[in-house]
């Protein structure tokens, strides 16, 4: 058999494979190894879990089951409701300051947790409810929760960008400073639909109370005194200092990326020790619990998915498949939409982890080739997958609002996302046309020259 | 003819108490097992973090070079992977892409998660088996780690053979539980 029908072969393997339902861990794991037995040499078997225990034995890897801890403790805890409602009291006079309040909690507890699903979670419990009490329409409070806990996969902490850092051998400290520019964009764009929305809203309602109908909720303005927002500030305050403090102990050269995800993860559970008072068994058995459960499946995910990349490379699939988009001549901007169009594809059916692994030996060499920057790519690469979790069928953020607001048909919330799919898709067409929005922060701060893993 | 009927009910009935005694005793067996793992996982997630926040704080105030830090945090976290990794599918909690669920038949969709855990057992008993064999010759040649700290290798690959061991075991009750009792396989076993 020749390298395409061998390739042809594991691909079609791989898909019968994976939509069999079978755990995705152990349908990467087989494939890999049936392949190992019929097409490489018999030796290769016995170094199976030689090569996974090798490929996860990254110290950079092995960071993820800590950052999730950061983010169970800090998304297990009420943090995310009093960072809420602390923005929301401040930013009680801006129209459609509520709108904007849960925007950047999304985008602040993001940074703090680096998950979208305990993002859209933590923020969303509280914020939904409160949105639609205050008259804004289901759809408008879905969309922004779920768009706004997009921001998981992108902000640092990215599990995402850690992934990318070690698939594509770049520096994980200058992929999570690529990562803020676009996250403040993001947080940006939704925050001005969430005003755009509001203020239709608004004109809907004050055009019904004016024709005799009720008087929506929405048109009544807050205010709040100095003393109540002073008030909302003492819980949130600390939070937002490990949030720093974390990013100063990472750029300011006091901790490798480890060892800034144990401190993040042993300050994090002291913060809300102190704070909340989260120090009894039974606070810390659920934080500990959910911790073990996702870092357990993600990092087999990551294992298997590094086994299958190896067989992959060693069958020369990886090389020959990059070598015939090389071949193929296409337009830097083509190869571009071609690579965005596979991750939205895979996006549908596969989390990121999963889709990052499987597809850099192949999409990598054709980007480099073209002269795309990786740190760029892998930047836009996540934002693309943002698309994702707020799209059907998977779409995870949208199945997170459907079990915290139950109340809000899951027919709505698809609409809800709907614009803000659009607002990415627009998003990564201003990254393209303003790549210094991405590269300008790591550049000034390690300098132009590409740096191989801090 | 009514007699050999009633005598075959009874026999079935009794050869299902069996089985039911059977794999209850290996559901709880896997579940008390995994309330140990757990524990453990749970002080060995919290112990790494330790570890390298002292790391850093060790580093520098007290200029004390790091040698053994990552290697431990590593041999902590690669380990609780691996053990944990039962717990995890005894509530299923293993992702895989759900997409056909909603297009096939109640039968169909049994048929199919019952394929997906028998393909997923082969690959974790093999795994599992090559893991010992990586184990025993760990043990046999003394390997060490490529670092100047030389940990034993026996230490992480012994957490990836007996979780993989006790993975292929979870997976096994499972496929059994389907075939033994399809009416209760579906059902979530409740994770320590």
């Amino acid at each position: 058999m020749n390298t395409l029908q061998i390739g042809l072969l594991f691909g079609l393997a791989t898909i019968a494979v994976l939509f069999s339902g079978m755990p995705i861990a152990f349908a990467l794991g087989s494939v890999a190894t049936v392949f190992m037995y019929f097409f490489m040499p018999h030796a290769s078997l016995d170094t199976v879990a030689q090569n996974v225990y090798e490929e996860m034995a990254s110290i950079t890897l092995l960071t993820i089951p800590l950052f999730i801890l950061k983010g169970a403790a800090i998304g297990k805890s009420r943090a995310g409701k009093d960072l809420y409602s602390a923005l929301h009291i401040w930013l009680s006079k801006v129209p459609g300051g509520l709108g904007i309040a849960v925007t950047i909690a999304c985008g602040l507890f993001a940074a703090m947790a680096g998950s979208s699903a305990a993002t859209c979670s933590a923020i969303g419990s509280s914020a939904i409810p409160e949105m639609q009490q205050r008259g804004y329409s289901s759809r408008l409070c879905a969309g922004l929760v779920a768009a706004g806990g997009t921001l998981g996969i992108l902000l640092p902490p990215s599990i995402t960008l850690i992934l990318f850092a070690v698939a594509a051998e770049q520096s994980l400290g200058r992929l999570f400073l690529a990562g803020i520019g676009p996250g403040i964009l993001l947080v940006v764009l939704f925050a001005s639909y969430g005003i755009f929305k509001y203020r239709m809203e608004v004109k809907q309602a004050q055009a019904s109370a004016d024709q005799g109908g009720d008087r929506s909720r929405i048109l009544q303005v807050d205010n709040y005194t100095a003393k109540e927002k002073l008030a909302a500030l003492p819980k949130v305050l600390p939070f937002l200092t490990l949030l720093l403090g974390v990013m100063l102990a990472l750029y300011g050269g006091f901790a490798t990326p480890s060892e800034t995800a144990g401190l993040g993860a042993i300050l994090a559970l002291i913060l809300i020790a102190v704070v909340y008072g989260a120090y009894k068994s039974s606070d810390l058995i659920p934080i500990f619990t959910s911790t073990l459960s996702e870092a357990t499946m993600l990092m087999m995910i990551i294992g298997m998915s590094l086994l299958y990349s190896y067989v992959m490379s060693y069958l020369h699939i990886s090389q020959s498949a990059a070598e015939w988009v090389v071949a193929l001549h296409l337009s830097k901007w083509t190869l571009f939409l071609a690579v965005a169009l596979l991750v939205i594809v895979l996006g549908f059916f596969l989390p990121p982890v999963s889709i990052i692994l499987m597809t850099a030996p192949i999409i990598l060499p054709p980007l480099r080739a073209q002269g795309f920057d990786l740190i760029w790519f892998g930047v836009v690469m996540s934002v693309i997958m943002e698309m994702g979790l707020i799209h059907p069928p998977v779409g995870l953020n949208i199945f997170v609002i459907n079990k915290i607001a139950p109340e809000i048909p899951l027919k709505d919330v698809v609409w809800g996302t709907l614009p803000f799919v659009f607002l990415i898709m627009f998003a990564v067409l201003i990254l393209c046309v303003f790549p210094d929005l991405v590269l300008a922060l790591p550049d000034h701060y390690f300098g132009t020259a590409t740096t191989k893993n801090s | 003819m009514r007699l050999t009927c009633a005598n075959e009910s009874s026999t079935m009935r009794e050869k299902s108490t069996t089985n039911s005694y059977v794999l209850d005793s290996l559901d709880l067996l896997i579940s008390r097992l995994n309330v140990v793992i757990v524990f453990f996982s749970t002080i060995a997630v919290a112990a790494a973090g330790c570890i390298l926040s002292w790391e850093a704080t060790a580093r520098y105030l007290f200029k004390i070079p790091s040698d053994w830090q990552d290697e431990v945090t590593i041999f902590l976290l690669v380990g609780t992977t691996f053990l944990s990794c039962a717990w995890v599918q005894q509530s299923r909690g293993h992702i895989g892409i759900q997409a056909l669920s909603s297009v096939l038949g109640p039968r169909a969709n049994a048929a199919r998660i019952l394929l997906g855990d028998l393909m997923s057992f082969l690959f974790c008993a093999f795994f599992s088996w090559k893991s010992w064999t990586l184990l025993l010759e760990a043990i046999e040649d003394h390997q060490i780690s490529g670092s100047a700290f030389g940990a034993p290798l026996w230490i992480p690959y012994s957490s990836m053979a007996i979780g993989t061991s006790l993975l292929s075991l979870v997976l096994f009750a499972q496929i059994l539980n389907a075939l033994l009792r399809p009416s209760a396989s579906h059902t979530r076993i409740p994770a320590p």
